[in-house]
């Protein structure tokens, strides 16, 4: 159960940019990733890095790691947004860019 | 049209021999009669000849509706999934006849309407080649469907028709496109059995009802003093009108409904207390901002509903029943979500609330209904001037038809005015576009919806803009006899942008005023029946023999040109700044 508080919207920390590193998962069919990116322009969300690929022993399943600047309740919509692309797995989603470059680095070692 | 729709389907496969080999043209027909789908409305074209080809031998078990215009067919696909609740079908061709979908699509995705449209493409080994009629629909559809592939081999196009009807019809329902390149189309596989979609590992389209949530959302409607129920077009989708009904009585509690959720409570429940929304009724509206819990059912807070949020409802608990998680907290933070269908979350909550009234403040709905009364609907029903007003038309119309009728609207003040003034008694009987307002839905919308539910009477109610978007379907309408009734509210204008015109721009009339065909003759060049009415006298008369009428039926209601659709609530503004007239300069 959830129970929201609205005030928390108005908080500065819901409402102010930030950085952002997203990490989904899903199906590797075509235009997957093009699916994710028209969600986030559609909310005009400024991608600064993208790493997408396939996962390593099973070319079906595939992952992309963003690194966005928005605010956390824009994250937190778009998270469910994406989540509802039919061939998304799950999203999930961290505040800064330390995670970015240790994702990124994970599954760019995977692919080697 | 009735041999039509009485066509015996022939099982599948039973006059087909085992490992015989077919086209996947054929496999894609197979798939969709596997699937139930008995009617589809297309228009064929060159990279979809080979399906058309395989259809001429499917006319015993596939109905297929020739329409005028791409735009038609899937509005119409719209209209008959509305009132059946079942996928409506698409056929169209590549390029130019694919993006002639695109609004339709578009327009089924805002207002959740499961369709599942085939398109042909050219042959794989021409994509990306610009070749003649090659556009990447997939990429250009992506945003206006819940989900979208492209086939290029014979062997995936009954998985993809599975996937297709299942993404359609599950979860929160949308449309979805198969696009099929002539080489598989053309290819010869063995026959295989049909294997229809069950699941999809990253789709979850039913969520699990938490207990924990429902026992929240219960004590706060239990230790409410102005409850409030806002229903939604989810109360239709997922057959929960009894439930909500059940709930409402049980507790006491008001209901008012979104456009879209028109008919999912009945208008004549002394619960009902009105619609809502820019240009819903008084009480509604104004009760918004006075209640102390709001509970959305199948509803996404549409900015027509709510104004500006910034003055939605702030004194208030929300509690959000909804299917599609993306839709909790986006407009309205939930102070209690509860993510289920509405049928199952409802039935739930009833069974955890307490029995319950609150006279006082149905009585508030009514006082504010019967000034609403006053000041607007009185004068609309019975008014001073000679000119025909679009209310009293709606307002006869639904006595004439005891509210019992699918009522089809296009976009503008005669949808606003049909919702405010028809009294809707049945879940699925009010066909419009909502979301995305597209003029020119309804007249295919209508013929789509007879087509869906031919026992039923199915009158259209277009303005004079909309109709002409898409007035080529009276081919269609001719063609197949679809004896749908036809009102068109002429006022000359484009009337709702004409109305904005006239309060927030000044009057300055820029380019709304139309000079129109002779509708009439327009109508008996398709051999349709047709009237026209100017004169009071005439109205009720000349309503009677349209819904009389065992054929197709046209007629034109000339109107006020400068009459405006009120309550209001201004762009910008909060909904209990709703007006019941036009603000004095």
């Amino acid at each position: 159960m959830t129970i929201h508080t609205r005030t928390l919207l108005e908080t500065n920390t819901i409402t102010m940019k930030q950085e952002f590193t997203l990490e989904i998962h899903s199906d590797n069919n075509f235009s997957v990733l093009n699916r994710i990116v028209n969600i986030l322009n559609r909310r005009r969300i400024r991608i600064k890095k993208l790493v997408a690929h396939e996962v390593e022993g099973d070319f079906r399943m595939g992952v992309a790691v963003l690194l966005l600047f928005t605010t956390a309740d824009m994250m937190e919509k778009v998270k469910h947004q994406l989540e509802k692309l039919i061939e998304v797995e799950y999203a999930i989603y961290y505040p800064g860019s330390d995670l970015y470059c240790e994702l990124s680095a994970k599954h760019n070692e995977q692919v080697v | 049209m009735d041999a039509l729709l009485t066509k015996t389907k022939t099982a599948v496969g039973a006059e087909a021999q085992p490992k015989q080999k077919i086209t996947g043209s054929e496999v894609l027909l197979r798939s969709l009669v596997e699937e139930g789908a008995d009617i589809i409305f297309g228009y064929p074209g060159g990279a979809i000849m080979p399906v058309y080809d395989a259809l001429y031998h499917y006319a015993d078990r596939l109905t297929h509706i020739l329409v005028r215009h791409e735009q038609g067919a899937i509005h119409a696909a719209q209209g008959f999934a509305r009132v059946s609740g079942k996928a409506g079908v698409v056929f169209a061709t590549s390029g130019p006849g694919a993006t002639n979908l695109v609004t339709g699509l578009a327009d089924a995705l805002i207002d959740s309407t499961p369709l599942v449209c085939i398109t042909g493409q050219v042959f794989a080994h021409l994509l990306g080649t610009d070749a003649f009629q090659e556009t990447d629909v997939v990429n250009t559809t992506i945003p206006v469907t819940k989900w979208n592939i492209q086939v290029t081999e014979a062997k995936d196009i009954a998985p993809a028709v599975a996937r297709a009807f299942y993404i359609a019809n599950t979860g929160r329902p949308g449309p979805v496109l198969v696009d099929i390149t002539k080489n598989a189309q053309n290819e010869m596989i063995e026959e295989a059995e049909y294997n229809k979609c069950e699941s999809i590992r990253t789709y979850k389209p039913k969520p699990v009802l938490q207990p924990a949530q429902v026992d929240a959302a219960a004590e706060l409607i239990n230790n409410a003093k102005r409850p409030y129920i806002l229903a939604g077009q989810g109360v239709l989708l997922s057959e929960a009108s009894k439930e909500l009904i059940a709930f409402s009585e049980k507790t006491g509690i008001p209901v008012a409904s979104t456009l879209l959720g028109l008919g999912a409570f009945p208008t004549d429940h002394p619960n009902y207390v009105g619609f809502l929304g820019m240009h819903g009724n008084y009480g509604p509206n104004l009760n918004t901002n006075e209640c102390d819990v709001l509970i959305a059912v199948g509803m996404r807070f549409d900015d027509r509903v709510t104004g500006n949020v910034s003055k939605y409802a702030k004194q208030a608990k929300v509690v959000h029943l909804e299917i599609d998680k993306a839709e909790i907290n986006k407009i309205i933070k939930a102070d209690v979500a509860i993510h289920a269908d509405a049928k199952e979350g409802l039935a739930a909550l009833t069974a955890k609330c307490k029995a319950n009234q609150h006279a006082d403040w149905f009585a508030s709905f009514k006082k504010l209904n019967d000034e609403e009364y006053e000041k607007v609907t009185r004068k609309e029903f019975f008014p001073a001037s000679e000119k025909l007003t679009m209310a009293e038309v709606i307002h006869h119309l639904s006595n004439f038809t005891k509210g019992e009728a699918v009522v089809v609207t296009d976009v503008g003040q005669h949808q606003m005015t049909t919702s405010r003034y028809y009294q809707y008694k049945d879940p699925r009987t009010n066909v419009t576009s909502g979301g995305a307002g597209t003029m020119g839905f309804a007249l295919p919308a209508a013929m789509g919806a007879k087509m869906g539910a031919p026992g039923k009477q199915v009158v259209a109610v277009i303005g004079d803009g909309g109709y002409q978007m898409t007035v080529q379907e009276l081919g269609t309408i001719m063609q197949y006899k679809i004896p749908v009734k036809i009102i068109v509210l002429n006022n000359n204008f484009l009337g709702m942008v004409r109305q904005w015109q006239q309060l927030f721009h000044e009057k300055r009339y820029s380019f709304t005023e139309m000079q129109n065909p002779d509708f009439v003759m327009l109508a008996q060049a398709y051999s349709i029946p047709a009237r026209k009415v100017e004169a009071r006298e005439d109205l009720q008369g000349a309503l009677k023999e349209m819904l009389d009428a065992e054929t197709p039926f046209f007629l034109e209601v000339v109107v006020g040109k400068e009459d405006n659709v009120f309550p209001m609530v201004p762009a910008g503004a909060g909904v209990a700044d709703v007006l019941l007239e036009a603000p004095k300069i």
